[in-house]
């Protein structure tokens, strides 16, 4: 029976890694799995092979030197983890399997026990994928690799088989007709006893802190390690440190004295895992048939239809019969953008986030609360203009699936794209200005800020009328590019990933950024024509906004090139002959 | 009401639709049918307006579906096999979003009436994610039918139907072509085609093996036998290499 289900997991991953490599054949894989490579080898591997080398951590995100507070954070961690899967979920056992090892694994006879053992060898191939993963990106912080390796699979391994086991463990609970309620009640209350218990234990063993005592960091430090090296945490975190032992040695030595108990704690949740007589195979069958439909959700572009139960968005606005097309589409998608978020709901986020900021630049005196927040608002508010578009996709990039349905429709090709393009165009455009007017009001605190209110208008007034046809234009290129290279920004249903992917993706990116680039030189020869002349005539915050408007002019006539040329691209964009190639 | 003239269509130097024409007038139901990879779907597809056509000319109540096609598209409807919704609107968003895209001014009553047929009435607000795969090609109909079609293309209409389903669908085809619509039906179903459909286009290859009615089909490949079925007929049509166009063009009744 085990050669069976060896033979099925040998020859599915061994095909699936030959039908990658055969894919390289295509020049966009090829191209994709070099561009991939350098960028893996140069972000991870290369610190690994040649210490020094590659891209360095930054200071700040160092783990902390003391190795006794990273071995208290871990453990805490693992125990928070550990009863989050007692408490928060609130189905029967769910062991992943795809559709066709239901159909083929679930009636053959293999015995429920089989099954769990053909899970946990399949589950270690993803365990093996993330503990590579996790090291190439840990081992920049020092440390032993082979140490970090092996402690990450025993934390990860053990991990995995006690998230399993208490899901067999909620099972037989709700087979038992123990609801989930009173199951969440049972474990917190037990574990609010032995809570209530140790504070007991640690208010009579050592004296409490006073509240001068909270403003020394020390103070309050040496506190908390005396909690934490008192009895009751010591043997309520026994088990969780046994775990996280291996991973913080420093030197083999300290590995081989750590690996007894974290190997002791893995084989007694692989024996309770092992034992248990739970029947998991209806759920299972019923969470495979979820997870197919994920997956087809995620490999069409459907991100949203795959982030779990949908929820039925409500109408932005009243749409009547009659009217613009495009507005339709607006409304459609904004309808996905916002689920149960209307307008109403935008106005008044924005009225308190300005109010804040208000609030906060009345704090005034050059304090650093207002500068930094004020300096994060304008931050953002760049990055969204570059990669605002990535996040925001109510477009044909989620449409992608839709676009026979869009083609039935009596509308022109290019109030289509328009349509398509309105709703992030305008939701980008909405949280630009409230970035905007945040850091306007925020960022003059800055002790000696050289600029007067009128100049610091002057520049968000010019920003604010240049933004939105910016993002009409940064939002026309990954839709030309969904619409020019299907394959390459969504490949139809085989999906594929790897490192190959990853290049592509990259390399998308890097077309769309020059590409962007390249449309921003007209209107920076026409702000500065403009700007140059204004000048002779006007101090500069008043021939700013003069430049922008003739930017902005400029940015429209390239915007509204861009949507025609995006309308003809859908009218004559055939998704047959993307799967005839 | 439909007229194909030399419908072309090429995926590179594979011929999927090769000059095919033909005409449906209104009231009639016109069955298209073929074997797998005959060309039924990519040309309902050409038909619809969803593909570009390699070649030809497509008139939906004479208007140029290649030259202009938003007029052509006004009075058609297509049906896939597979209903295709918006899995994050609502069954009356989408009948609001319908409506607006094809102007039905006033399409509350209309939209309701159709809810109702279909026993849709009671799930306004659910989502396509929350409804049977019938009660998605229910609502897949509501959203076609909203603005009167007078042209409807089917592709495998019964797919996924119970057999109360299938009769429905069945009355509501012929009820739309005795309303004066021009149907055409593509579905390998030969006891459907033989049911409801007036006429018959057989495809093999991409291209046209026969066209007429059932009866002149029937005395083409019937050979002397007056009550062979379509299936009967259907398997001698297919079974020889398809006639050259120029043979097919002289019996047609619209090429």
């Amino acid at each position: 029976m085990f050669s069976a289900l060896f033979y099925l997991q040998y020859h599915s991953v061994k095909n699936r890694t030959v039908s990658r490599l055969k894919r390289l054949k295509q020049p966009k894989y090829l191209a994709g799995a070099i561009v991939g490579g350098l960028y893996f080898s140069y972000y991870f591997v290369r610190p690994f092979m040649m210490p020094g080398q590659g891209v360095q951590a930054l200071p700040v995100a160092r783990l902390p030197g003391d190795p006794e507070w990273v071995e208290l954070i871990a453990a805490t961690a693992l125990a928070v983890i550990t009863l989050a899967a007692w408490v928060l979920p609130n189905r029967r056992t769910v062991l992943a399997f795809t559709e066709a090892e239901v159909a083929f694994l679930f009636p053959a006879p293999i015995s429920r026990r089989g099954l769990i053992h053909y899970k946990l060898v399949r589950s270690q191939a993803a365990i093996l994928f993330t503990v590579l993963l996790l090291t190439l990106i840990t081992h920049r912080w020092g440390g032993r690799a082979w140490i970090q390796m092996a402690g990450w699979w025993l934390m990860l391994s053990t991990l995995n088989l006690h998230l399993l086991g208490a899901s067999f463990a909620r099972t037989m609970l709700l087979d038992r007709g123990i609801s989930n309620w009173q199951r969440r009640v049972g474990v917190l209350g037990a574990v609010g006893l032995v809570l209530v218990a140790a504070v007991w234990w640690v208010r009579q063993a050592l004296p409490p802190l006073t509240a001068p005592d909270f403003a020394d960091l020390e103070r309050v430090k040496s506190y908390v390690s005396s909690v934490a090296n008192s009895t009751p945490a010591i043997v309520l975190l026994f088990p969780f440190r046994l775990v996280v032992g291996p991973y913080l040695a420093g030197d083999a030595l300290g590995f081989l004295r750590a690996l007894p108990g974290a190997m002791g704690v893995l084989l007694a949740h692989y024996a309770w895992v092992v034992k248990s007589n739970v029947a998991f195979e209806e759920a299972s069958a019923e969470a495979s048939r979820k997870l197919a439909e994920k997956v087809a959700a995620i490999r069409s572009g459907n991100w949203q239809a795959a982030g779990g139960k949908a929820k039925a968005g409500r109408s932005p606005f009243h749409l009547s019969p009659a009217g613009p097309a495009p507005t339709a589409f607006f409304w459609k998608n904004l309808i996905s953008a916002n689920r149960g978020i209307t307008f109403r709901t935008w106005v008044i986020i924005a009225a308190v986030v300005l109010g804040v900021a208000v609030g906060m630049g009345n704090i005034g005196g050059g304090r650093t609360l207002p500068v930094v927040a004020g300096a994060i608002a304008a931050m953002l508010a760049v990055w969204s203009v570059l990669l605002g578009t990535q996040i925001v996709r109510q477009d044909f990039r989620q449409d992608l699936d839709y676009l026979d349905v869009l083609k039935l429709f009596p509308v022109a090709p290019w109030q289509v794209a328009f349509g398509q393009l309105l709703a992030p165009a305008v939701i980008l455009t909405g949280v630009q200005w409230l970035l905007l007017a945040v850091a306007a009001v925020l960022v003059p605190q800055t002790p000696n800020f050289p600029w007067r209110w009128p100049a610091v208008l002057s520049a968000a007034l010019s920003l604010a009328m240049v933004l939105p046809a910016l993002n009409f234009i940064s939002l026309v290129i990954p839709n030309a590019a969904v619409l020019l290279f299907p394959a390459w920004l969504q490949a139809g249903k085989e999906g594929p990933q790897g490192i190959e992917t990853t290049g592509q993706r990259l390399i998308a990116f890097l077309g769309q950024f020059l590409a962007f680039l390249v449309a921003l030189i007209p209107a920076a020869l026409a702000f500065g024509a403009v700007f140059f002349l204004a000048r002779l005539a006007a101090v500069w915050w008043v021939a700013t906004p003069l430049a922008a408007l003739a930017a902005t002019a400029v940015l429209a006539i390239e915007a509204a090139f861009g949507i025609y040329w995006l309308g003809w691209l859908f009218q004559r964009f055939d998704i047959s002959s993307e799967l005839n190639p | 009401m439909i007229q194909v003239q030399g419908l072309t269509k090429l995926y590179g130097e594979f011929r999927a639709v090769d000059d095919v024409s033909f005409t449906v007038q209104p009231g009639e139901v016109l069955g298209l049918v073929g074997p797998n990879g005959a060309g039924k779907t990519t040309s309902l597809r050409c038909l619809a307006g969803i593909i570009p056509p390699s070649g030809g000319v497509l008139r939906i109540c004479g208007h140029d579906l290649v030259k202009d096609p938003v007029s052509a598209k006004r009075h058609l409807a297509f049906f896939p096999d597979e209903p295709r919704l918006f899995d994050y609107l609502t069954v009356w968003q989408h009948l609001t979003f319908v409506a607006r895209i094809y102007q039905v001014v006033g399409y509350e009553p209309l939209a309701e009436q159709l809810l109702e047929e279909l026993e849709l009435g009671g799930r306004k607000n659910a989502l396509p994610g929350e409804l049977s795969r019938g009660m998605k090609q229910k609502l897949a109909i509501a959203c076609g039918l909203l603005h009167s079609p007078k042209v409807i293309y089917f592709d495998e209409p019964l797919t996924g139907l119970d057999p109360i389903g299938i009769r429905r669908m069945k009355d509501s085809i012929l009820q739309r072509a005795r309303g004066g619509a021009a149907i055409v039906i593509s579905s390998h179903l030969l006891h459907l085609v033989e049911e409801i459909c007036s006429h018959i286009l057989i495809l093999q290859n991409g291209r046209k093996v026969a066209d007429g009615t059932l009866e002149e089909i029937r005395r083409k490949f019937s050979e002397e036998q007056a009550d062979a079925n379509l299936e009967e007929v259907f398997f001698r049509a297919t079974a020889s290499p398809p006639p050259l166009p120029a043979d097919v063009a002289k019996p047609g009744r619209g090429g």
